[in-house]
């Protein structure tokens, strides 16, 4: 199998060092973390609609911790599958893809989506600065929505090259 | 001057790629035992849990004694699925970074690279096995505690540490080109 651009490769180690190490951190720091959250919860009470109310805050500040920790734990599970996806599918662009424009535009694409897993460190922090639902909203529409595209349209057009051109040792 | 690297990718060694496989069909094979013996892992625990009341905070009063048995049960089974989920991302993440440092790194950075890839990605997930075990007779604290010293710390690191080394040969030879 032929080898893809080493800077596609460093970018698929990349993604998988930063998943392993977003593991680790969230395990060892989570309730340092979590205080963390809740602080600037309480720091920045407009943005999360806080009303003075000590039940009703509780609640907010849980429903912020809650989701800051999900952006980081779905940060280190998709980090992990999307730097591998990018390894297993730019090694078959590589083997099998032989225009070199082709192959350009594939690696952009995979390696654009193998960037996805950012969506939710994004999220994670735009909900913590802008509030829950503008900052999902946020995170989606400009990170998580144009990443995952280009990461679709990438194994698609690699599937479409798969299905159009014949590999080397079929002629 | 950087020797000239392949343009194909070379293999790691055969022991490596076997023992990335062994840990993909255990891994298999725990989420397969754990759905078929769900109900005799769960008596098993339950009944080592109540041999340990002290362990899990058993006072004798069925309403506080069920959530507790419940609360340890779930961290059991966590413990499972974690060890399955893990042990498939590893085994695959070890056949591809040590592919890659197989291919883009020489000499002895390529055998320690390879080794601690492979030792951390095999290692790692038996702590989350580790951890359901110890659960049912030491408790959910003190199993991660024993889990994280002995397996996740350790293995862990390995792994971050030879992905990092891994990145920054890659990275310098980016540079260099």
């Amino acid at each position: 199998m032929s080898r893809p651009p080493l800077i596609v490769v460093f970018v698929a180690v990349m993604v998988i060092a930063l998943g392993e190490l977003g593991g680790a951190v969230l395990s060892q720091l989570r309730p340092a973390a979590a205080r963390w959250v809740a602080a600037r919860v309480v720091a920045n009470p407009a943005a999360h609609g806080l009303s003075g109310s000590a039940e009703y805050d509780e609640e907010v500040r849980d429903r912020t911790v809650f989701a800051v920790e999900a952006g980081l734990s779905f940060f280190h599970t998709h980090a992990e599958g999307t730097g591998l996806v990018l390894f297993f599918t730019s090694t078959l662009v590589a083997s099998v893809v032989h225009g070199v424009r082709a192959r350009t535009a594939l690696y952009l694409l995979l390696t654009a989506g193998a960037l996805f897993p950012l969506g939710y460190l994004t999220y994670a922090l735009a909900v913590l600065q802008l509030g829950r639902d503008a900052g999902v909203e946020l995170a989606e529409r400009w990170v998580l929505t144009p990443l995952g595209v280009a990461a679709i349209v990438g194994i698609l057009g690699l599937a479409a090259a798969l299905v159009r051109r014949p590999t080397p040792e079929e002629g | 001057m950087t020797p000239p690297i392949s343009e194909t990718w070379r293999l790691p060694p055969r022991a490596v790629l076997l023992a990335a496989l062994l840990l993909l069909v255990t891994a298999e094979v725990g989420g397969a035992s754990m759905a078929r013996f769900k109900l005799e892992l769960a008596r098993w625990a339950r009944g080592e849990m109540q041999r340990h009341p002290a362990v899990h905070g058993l006072v004798g009063v069925r309403d506080v004694d069920e959530r507790a048995l419940d609360e340890a049960l779930f961290r059991f089974e966590t413990g499972l699925r974690l060890f399955h989920m893990h042990a498939e991302g590893m085994a695959l993440v070890i056949i591809a970074t040590t592919t890659i440092a197989a291919t883009l790194t020489g000499g002895a950075s390529r055998r320690a690279l390879v080794v601690l890839l492979a030792v951390g990605g095999v290692g790692y997930p038996l702590g989350y096995l580790l951890w359901s075990a110890l659960i049912p007779g030491l408790g959910v604290e003190r199993g991660k505690t024993i889990a994280e010293w002995t397996f996740w710390i350790p293995f862990g690191c390995a792994t971050i540490v030879a992905l990092l080394w891994l990145a920054a040969l890659i990275a310098a030879r980016v540079i260099r080109r």
